[in-house]
C-alpha cells in the first residue's frame, strides 16, 4: 500500500516528464546562465594565478554584475515561464534583479579598500559574492518551492561563508556561524512549510497552489504551511520576531559584508516574500495579512527602540534596517497594487540609502584602524564637512524628513496602507518613525555638535568618495526627478498583481 | 530645442559652478563664467523673442514628468509664448547689465564668487517663473525668487539690519504667498488639474458658479483670483504687503536694481497678466485689482516726497510705478501693463544702477542731504539720472511717456467708477512723481556740496563695467517706448492668444480713441511736477522746511510712510510675540514637553534598554524566540479559525 | 499487509525514540551512534514505500560519510559536551512547553485536514507498471530531464561549500616542508652557490652578507 504510493507519484512525474520533456527556452534565464559561467570561469581562474589578482576580479565582478543588469534591461522578458514552470522571467523579477545587482556591484568596489587592509585579500571573495548574488537571482525568479529553496540555499551559503570570510577574528567567525545555525533552522522551516504545502495542495509549483486555493479549498494544512514559509522568509529579511541574528551578524561580520547583508539578500528576499504571498497565495489574503501585519509592527516598534541604546554604528544600522523592513511590510499588508508599488519604491531607496550609510562606516578609520564607535563621530563637520553633510543626509533620510529620498519611500508605504483600510498600521508606522528620528538625529547631533576628536584618516579613496557622491545626490535629489523609479515600480508591481 | 533651453539653464549652471566652486575659482574666473553664461543667455533670449514675436513660433516643450500621483499630474514644460518671450528679454537683457555693473560695484566685496552665484541662481529662477506652463512650476519659480531675493538682501549678512531686512522680506512674502499657495489649491480643487491649458480652457465654463463656505455663497473663479492677487501682492510690494521692499535696500545696489525694480516685483503684473484668461472671468477680482493698483500709485507717490535716503525715494517710486500696472490690468489693459513692466525695467533699472554710481562716488553715502553740487565731476551719471527721471515721469518721446499714457487713458476709457478713481490718483502720482524725482537730481547734483572734504575730494566718474550698462540701459530708457508701442497698438495683434480679453473689456481699444486733455494730461502734470520741483529746491530752498513745519502731521504722515510699520508692529507682532511667549513658557514647555517629548522621551529610553536585554548573545536564545514566534503565529490560526 | 504495516510501526517507532535520545543521550559518541541508527531506520521505511534508492543512498551517504565524520571529530576534538549542555535542564520546562504545543497544533493540523496525494489531475496519462521500469531509471529520467535545471543549481551549491570549506580552513601554514619538483628541477648553481674566500683563523667569527 505504502510503497505503491511513492511509484506511483513517482510514475505520474515521469509521466509529465517524458510525454512533455523538450528543451527548454534558455533566454529568459540568460542573466542567470552568464553569471553562473562566469563565476565558474572566474573561480578557475583565480585557482591558477592565486590571491594576487584579487583586485582585478573585484573589478572584473562588478562589471559582470552591471553587465547582468544590462542583459537583463535588455531582455526586457514580460511573463515567460520556463524550465517545465521552474523559473519565471517578469517585469517585478526584472526590477528586483537590477536593484539586487546594481547592491551587489557597488558594496564590491565599495569595500574594495576594506578587503585589502583588513587582510580580507583572498580571491574568493568577489566570486562568493557572485555566487551569491547568482542565488538571489534565481530566487527572485522560482516559480516553484523547489527552486525557491534551492536558490535560496546558493544565496544563504555564500552569505553564510562571506559573514565568517575574516577568519582571524573571532567576531566574524562566531557571526558566519550564528548566521550559518540560525539560517539552517530557517531552512528547516521553510522546508517544513513546503512538504505541508505540497500535501495539501498536491503541488509545488506556484500555479498548481495558487489553483487550489483559488478554487476556495484553504485548507488548515496548506494555511500553516504558508505560516512556516513565511516565518522562514522572514528570518531572511529580518523581520521581528526572526530578526535576531541580524544586530549580531551584522556587527560581527566584515563591513562590507554587512553592507551587502543589508542591501541585496535583504531585497532579493523582500521580492520572493512579496512573490511567494501575492502569487500562489493571493487568494489568502486575508489570512496572510494578519502575519504581515503583524511581523510588520513588531519590526517597526523593535528597530524604533532597541537602536535608541546602541553605541556600535553596525549595531544600530542593523536595528534601523529591522526598522525599515517593519516600514516596507505595511506597504504589502495592504496587499494591492498601489502597496506593492510602495514596497518597491521603499526598497530602491533603501538600498541607497543603506549603501551610502555603510560607506560613511566604511571611511570610519583611525591610524589605520577601523572604528565602529558612534561618539568617535563626534565633531566630524569640522574634520570632514562634505563627509559630514552626506552621512546627515542619509541619516536624515533614513528618518524620513522631507524632501529627502526616504521621505517619500515612507509616503508611498503610508498612503498604500490608509487607501486600504489600514490607519492604525500607518499610525503606528508614523509614531515609530518619530521615535526612530531620534537616533538618527541623534548622530549628527554628535556629528555636528559634540566635541571634536581626532580625525579619520584622509584621503578616503576613490572608490568611496564615488560611491557617497552617487548615493548622496539620489538621496537628496530624489524628490526632482522621482519618476523613473516611481513608474518602474508601477509598471513592476502591474506585472505581479493578477 | 536647445535654443529654448538653453538661455533658462544656462544661469543655473553658472550659479552652481561659482557657487560650489566658492572658494577655488578666483574672483575673475567666477565673474567672467557667469557674465559670459547670462549673456549667452541673453543673446538667445533675443534670437527667441525674434522668432517668437515675428516669426509667430510659439512653443511648448515637455523636459520631464514631474509629480503623477493619483489624478495630479504634473510635468516641467517650457512654455515659450509671446509674454514669455518679452519676460525672458527682460529678464535676461537687465540681468545681464546688471552682472556686468556688479563687476565694477562690488570690486571691494569679499565674497564675490558668492555674489555672482546667487544673481545666476536668481535669474534662473526668474526664468523658471515666466517660462512656466502649469501654476507648480510657477510656484517653483515664485518661491524660488523669494529665496535669492532673501539671499541677495542678506548677502551682508554681518550687517544686523541687513539680516534683519532679509527676514522681513521673506516673512512679509509669506503672507502673500500663502494666499498665492491656497489660490492654487483652489484651482486644483475646481480644475482637477494645474495646467495653463486645461486650467484656461475651462475657466469659461466654471464661470458663474458658486461655492458655499460658513454659510455664504461665493464665486468660485472671484476667489481664486482674489487668492492669486493677494500672492501678486506680496511679491509686487502692493498696498499693505508693501512693506518688506523699503528694508529690502538694504541689499547691493544692483540686487535693487535687478530684483527690487526690474524683474522679481513684476512678477505679479506678470503672473495677474498669464492669467487673464481666469481674472476675465472674474469683474469683482479685477475692481480689487484696480483699486489697490491705483492706491498704491498714490500712497507710494506722496511718501516718496519726503524720504531722504537717494534709494528709499527710487525704491518707492517703483511701488508707485507696480501700482500704475495693477490697475491697468484691472482695466484689463493687461498689454499696457506689460509694456510699462518693459519700458521701467529699463529706466528703473538705470535710476538705480545710476544711483549705485552716486553711492560708489560719494564713498557709500545714501543719505541725499549730505550729497548736492557734484554734477560737474561726474557729468555722465548726471546725464544718465536725467533720461532716466524723464523716462520715469514720462516726458513725451522717453519711453515712459507711452507706456504712462495708455494705462491712463485706458483707466479713463474703462468708464468705470474705479477706472475714475484710478485715472485721477494717477494723474495726480504723474505730478508727484515729476515732483520726487526732480527734489531727487537737484538734491544729489545741484545747490552747494553738503558732504565733508574728504568725501568731495574723493568724487569720481565709475569704472566702465559700470558705466556701459549705464548707457546701454539708457538707450533702453529711451527708445524702448517707441520700439514696444506695437505691444499696445490697436493695429496690431501682439499678444497672441496669450492674453485674454473679452470683447467687453475694450478699455484699451478705446483709449485710443479718448479726448485730447485726456492724452494731454499726463504730460502736463509731469511738467508742473518738474516746475514745482525746480522752484521749491533750486530756486526757493528755504520754502520746503517752512511748508513741513506749517504741514507739520501731514509731512511726518509721510516721512513715516502713513505710519505703516508702528501698525503693523503694534497689530500683529507684539500680539505674536506675546502669545509666542505664552505658548513657548506655557504650553510648550510646561505642557507638552513635559508630557510628550520629554516624557516619551524618557518612556523610549527605558523601553530601550529593556529590547536589548533581549539581545543575549546565545544562539539558542535566538533560535528559541523563532519557534515562540512562529508557535503565537500557529495558535493564532488555529484560534481564529475555529 | 499487515507484516507490511507492523514494519512500518517498528521502524517509526524506533526512528523517533532514537532521534529523542540524540539530544538526550549524555555521551556525545552515544548521540552519534543514536543518528546513524536513525538514519538506518529512515532507509528501512524508504525501502518499504518501494524507494530502495534513496534508501541505499541514504546508507552510503549519511552513514557512511557523514556519520562516521562526526564520529571522528566528535572523538578528535574534546569537546567539553558538558559544559556545552549546562543550560539544559534549566531551560527543559519552557522548551518542552513550547515543543509540546508545536507538536499537538500540526497533529491537528495534519488530522483536521485531508493529504491527498493524488491532486495533479490534469495528468491523464496511464500509469505505467512499476515492474517495467527501476527505482534508478525513473530518478534518472526525472533528475536530467524535467529537472535538470534544480540539478544544476545543486551542483553550485555544493561547489559553494567545497570553496567556503578552503577558504575557511585551508591555511597555507610556512612550518611544513612541502616538496616541489619543479622548483627542485629549475635551481639554478649560479643563484644557488655562493664562494666565499676566508681568510685563516676568521671563520670563527665570519657572517655572510
Amino acid at each position: 500500500m505504502i510503497s505503491t504510493l511513492f511509484l506511483t507519484q513517482l510514475q505520474i512525474l515521469i509521466n509529465e516528464a517524458m510525454t512533455e520533456f523538450s528543451a527548454p527556452d534558455y533566454l529568459p534565464a540568460l542573466p542567470e546562465i552568464f553569471l553562473g559561467g562566469i563565476s565558474l570561469i572566474l573561480l578557475t581562474i583565480g585557482v591558477f594565478v592565486g590571491n594576487r589578482i584579487t583586485t582585478l576580479l573585484t573589478w572584473v565582478t562588478s562589471l559582470v554584475l552591471i553587465a547582468a543588469v544590462v542583459i537583463i534591461l535588455s531582455l526586457n522578458i514580460n511573463d515567460q515561464i520556463t524550465f517545465g514552470g521552474l523559473y519565471i522571467a517578469d517585469t517585478f523579477g526584472t526590477f528586483m534583479k537590477c536593484l539586487v545587482l546594481i547592491g551587489g556591484a557597488i558594496t564590491l568596489i565599495m569595500g574594495m579598500s576594506y578587503v585589502k587592509n583588513e587582510g580580507m585579500k583572498r580571491f574568493e571573495f568577489p566570486i562568493l559574492i557572485l555566487f551569491a548574488t547568482t542565488g538571489m537571482l534565481l530566487m527572485i525568479s522560482a516559480n516553484d518551492l523547489i527552486s525557491l529553496y534551492v536558490g535560496l540555499e546558493m544565496q544563504s551559503l555564500a552569505l553564510y561563508i562571506v559573514a565568517a570570510f575574516k577568519r582571524e577574528s573571532i567576531r566574524s567567525t562566531e557571526s558566519g556561524l550564528k548566521y550559518f545555525v540560525l539560517g539552517a533552522l530557517s531552512s528547516g522551516l521553510l522546508l517544513y512549510g513546503a512538504t505541508l504545502v505540497y500535501g495539501f495542495a498536491g503541488g509545488t509549483s506556484y500555479e498548481a497552489i495558487g489553483n487550489i486555493i483559488e478554487s476556495g479549498d484553504l485548507s488548515l494544512g496548506l494555511l500553516i504551511g504558508l505560516v512556516f514559509i513565511a516565518s522562514a522568509l522572514a528570518f531572511k529579511v529580518s523581520a521581528v520576531p526572526f530578526h535576531m541574528w541580524t544586530p549580531d551578524v551584522y556587527e560581527g561580520a566584515p563591513t562590507p559584508v554587512t553592507a551587502f547583508f543589508a542591501a541585496a539578500p535583504k531585497i532579493a528576499a523582500m521580492a520572493v516574500l512579496i512573490r511567494v504571498l501575492i502569487g500562489p497565495f493571493y487568494d489568502a489574503f486575508d489570512q496572510w495579512q494578519q502575519i504581515i501585519i503583524f511581523i510588520s509592527i513588531a519590526s517597526m516598534v523593535l528597530g524604533a527602540f532597541a537602536a535608541i541604546m546602541q553605541a556600535n554604528i553596525k549595531r544600530l544600522l542593523a536595528y534601523s534596517s529591522i526598522g525599515h523592513v517593519g516600514y516596507a511590510l505595511v506597504g504589502l499588508a495592504s496587499g494591492n497594487e498601489e502597496g506593492i508599488r510602495g514596497v518597491i519604491i521603499y526598497l530602491s531607496i533603501y538600498m541607497v540609502m543603506t549603501l551610502g550609510a555603510f560607506g560613511c562606516v566604511l571611511v570610519m578609520r583611525k591610524r589605520g584602524q577601523m572604528i565602529e564607535n558612534i561618539n568617535d563621530l563626534a565633531g566630524l563637520s569640522r574634520s570632514n564637512p562634505p563627509l559630514a553633510l552626506v552621512f546627515s543626509i542619509f541619516l536624515f533620510s533614513m528618518a524620513g524628513i522631507p524632501p529627502l529620498a526616504g521621505f517619500f519611500g515612507k509616503f508611498y508605504v503610508f498612503m498604500s496602507a490608509v487607501n486600504a483600510d489600514l490607519i492604525g498600521l500607518a499610525v503606528i508606522g508614523v509614531l515609530t518613525s518619530v521615535i526612530g528620528a531620534f537616533y538618527y538625529i541623534r548622530i549628527v547631533k554628535i556629528i555636528y555638535f559634540d566635541k571634536p576628536k581626532d580625525s579619520f584618516d584622509k584621503p578616503i579613496n576613490i572608490e568611496i568618495t564615488a560611491t557617497l557622491t552617487l548615493t548622496g545626490i539620489i538621496t537628496a535629489f530624489f524628490f526632482a526627478y522621482p519618476s523613473p523609479i516611481i513608474s518602474g515600480a508601477a509598471i513592476a508591481a502591474r506585472s505581479l498583481l493578477p | 530645442m536647445a535654443l529654448y533651453v538653453l538661455p533658462i539653464f544656462l544661469p543655473l549652471i553658472g550659479s552652481l559652478i561659482s557657487g560650489v566652486l566658492c572658494r577655488k575659482l578666483s574672483d575673475r574666473q567666477a565673474q567672467v563664467i557667469t557674465c559670459l553664461l547670462m549673456g549667452t543667455s541673453a543673446a538667445l533670449s533675443i534670437v527667441i523673442f525674434h522668432n517668437v514675436i515675428l516669426d509667430g513660433n510659439i512653443q511648448q516643450i515637455k523636459l520631464f514628468d514631474w509629480i503623477s500621483s493619483g489624478s495630479f499630474y504634473v510635468d516641467w514644460s517650457i512654455r515659450i509664448d509671446e509674454l514669455t518671450a518679452v519676460m525672458m528679454f527682460v529678464v535676461t537683457s537687465v540681468s545681464f547689465l546688471v552682472h556686468i555693473y556688479s563687476i565694477g560695484y562690488m570690486s571691494h566685496d569679499a565674497h564675490i564668487p558668492r555674489f555672482f552665484s546667487y544673481l545666476s541662481l536668481f535669474t534662473f529662477f526668474m526664468l523658471a517663473l515666466v517660462t512656466s506652463d502649469n501654476f507648480l512650476q510657477l510656484f517653483f519659480g515664485w518661491e524660488g525668487v523669494g529665496l535669492a531675493s532673501y539671499l541677495l538682501i542678506g548677502f551682508w549678512f554681518k550687517k544686523p539690519t541687513a539680516n534683519a531686512a532679509a527676514i522681513k522680506a521673506f516673512v512679509v512674502n509669506r503672507v502673500g504667498d500663502f494666499g498665492f499657495a491656497l489660490g492654487i489649491l483652489a484651482i486644483f480643487l475646481t480644475f482637477d488639474s494645474v495646467s495653463y491649458d486645461i486650467v484656461f480652457n475651462a475657466a469659461p465654463d466654471i464661470s458663474g458658479t458658486n461655492f458655499v463656505f460658513l454659510g455664504h455663497s461665493f464665486d468660485v473663479l472671484t476667489v481664486i483670483c482674489i487668492l492669486l492677487f493677494v500672492g501678486a501682492m506680496g511679491k509686487s510690494a502692493q498696498f499693505l504687503l508693501h512693506t518688506w521692499l523699503l528694508d529690502a535696500m538694504e541689499g547691493p545696489t544692483p540686487v535693487s536694481a535687478l530684483i527690487h525694480a526690474a524683474t522679481m516685483v513684476t512678477a505679479g503684473v506678470f503672473m495677474v497678466a498669464r492669467c487673464s484668461p481666469i481674472f476675465e472671468f472674474a469683474p469683482i477680482a479685477l475692481s480689487v485689482v484696480t483699486f489697490f493698483g491705483a492706491t498704491t500709485a498714490i500712497f507710494a507717490a506722496t511718501v516718496a516726497l519726503t524720504q531722504n535716503d537717494i534709494k528709499r525715494v527710487i525704491a518707492y517710486s517703483t511701488c508707485s510705478q507696480l501700482g500704475y500696472m495693477f490697475f491697468a490690468c484691472g482695466v484689463s489693459a493687461y498689454s499696457a501693463g506689460i509694456f510699462h513692466l518693459t519700458t521701467h525695467a529699463f529706466f528703473k533699472a538705470l535710476l538705480f544702477l545710476g544711483s549705485g554710481a552716486v553711492i560708489h562716488a560719494m564713498s557709500d553715502e545714501q543719505d541725499m542731504r549730505k550729497m548736492g553740487g557734484i554734477w560737474k565731476m561726474i557729468p555722465l551719471t548726471y546725464v544718465m539720472m536725467w533720461i532716466g527721471s524723464l523716462a520715469l515721469a514720462g516726458v513725451p518721446f522717453f519711453s515712459g511717456f507711452f507706456s504712462k499714457d495708455i494705462i491712463l487713458e485706458s483707466a479713463f476709457a474703462a468708464e468705470t467708477g474705479l477706472g475714475q478713481y484710478a485715472f485721477w490718483l494717477g494723474i495726480l502720482a504723474a505730478a508727484l512723481t515729476a515732483l520726487y524725482s526732480w527734489r531727487l537730481i537737484i538734491l544729489t547734483f545741484h545747490g552747494k556740496p553738503r558732504a565733508d572734504e574728504k568725501v568731495m575730494a574723493h568724487v569720481h566718474e565709475s569704472p566702465k563695467t559700470m558705466t556701459i550698462p549705464l548707457v546701454l540701459l539708457a538707450l533702453g530708457a529711451i527708445l524702448s517706448g517707441y520700439f514696444l508701442l506695437p505691444m499696445v497698438s490697436e493695429y496690431h495683434d501682439f499678444w497672441g492668444t496669450s492674453i485674454l480679453v473679452l470683447p467687453e473689456h475694450s478699455a484699451l481699444h478705446d483709449a485710443h480713441h479718448v479726448a485730447f486733455w485726456v492724452k494731454a494730461l499726463p504730460t502736463i502734470a509731469a511738467v508742473i511736477g518738474i516746475g514745482l520741483a525746480y522752484y521749491l529746491y533750486m530756486f526757493r530752498p528755504d520754502l520746503p522746511p517752512k511748508i513741513a513745519k506749517t504741514f507739520r502731521p501731514l509731512y511726518l504722515f509721510s516721512y513715516n510712510k502713513w505710519y505703516f510699520d508702528e501698525l503693523y508692529n503694534y497689530c500683529f507682532i507684539k500680539p505674536a510675540k506675546y502669545l509666542g511667549y505664552g505658548l513657548w513658557k506655557q504650553g510648550d514647555k510646561a505642557l507638552i514637553d513635559g508630557i510628550g517629548p520629554d516624557g516619551m522621551a524618557n518612556a523610549a529610553v527605558h523601553i530601550a534598554k529593556r529590547a536589548i536585554k533581549l539581545q543575549s548573545g546565545y544562539v539558542y536564545h535566538y533560535a528559541f524566540a523563532m519557534l515562540v514566534g512562529l508557535a503565537a503565529v500557529i495558535t493564532w490560526f488555529l484560534f481564529s479559525r475555529s | 499487509m499487515i507484516v507490511e504495516q507492523i514494519t512500518f510501526y517498528i521502524f517509526a517507532v524506533i526512528t523517533v525514540i532514537s532521534g529523542v535520545l540524540v539530544i538526550g543521550s549524555r555521551n556525545p559518541v552515544h548521540s552519534v551512534l543514536f543518528l546513524i541508527l536513525a538514519f538506518f531506520n529512515s532507509a528501512g521505511l524508504f525501502v518499504l514505500m518501494g524507494a530502495e534508492f534513496i534508501a541505499m543512498i541514504l546508507i552510503i551517504v549519511y552513514v557512511g560519510a557523514v556519520a562516521v565524520l562526526f564520529l571522528f571529530v566528535v572523538m578528535m576534538l574534546h569537546i567539553d559536551f558538558s559544559k556545552l549542555r549546562a543550560g539544559f535542564t534549566r531551560y527543559l520546562p519552557i522548551g518542552c512547553v513550547v515543543g509540546i504545543i508545536l507538536l499537538v497544533e500540526l497533529i491537528l493540523v495534519l488530522t483536521t485536514g485531508t493529504v491527498d496525494f493524488n491532486i495533479p489531475k490534469n495528468v491523464i496519462s496511464q500509469i505505467p507498471n512499476p515492474e517495467a521500469i527501476s527505482n534508478t531509471e525513473a530518478l534518472g529520467n526525472l533528475l536530467y530531464t524535467q529537472y535538470a535545471y534544480l540539478f544544476q543549481i545543486a551542483g553550485f551549491i555544493l561547489l559553494i561549500a567545497m570553496v567556503g570549506a578552503i577558504v575557511l580552513t585551508h591555511k597555507k601554514r610556512n612550518e611544513v616542508k612541502k616538496q616541489k619538483i619543479s622548483d627542485q628541477v629549475n635551481r639554478d648553481p649560479n643563484t644557488a652557490v655562493t664562494l666565499h674566500k676566508i681568510e685563516t683563523k676568521e671563520g670563527g667569527t665570519w657572517k655572510s652578507d
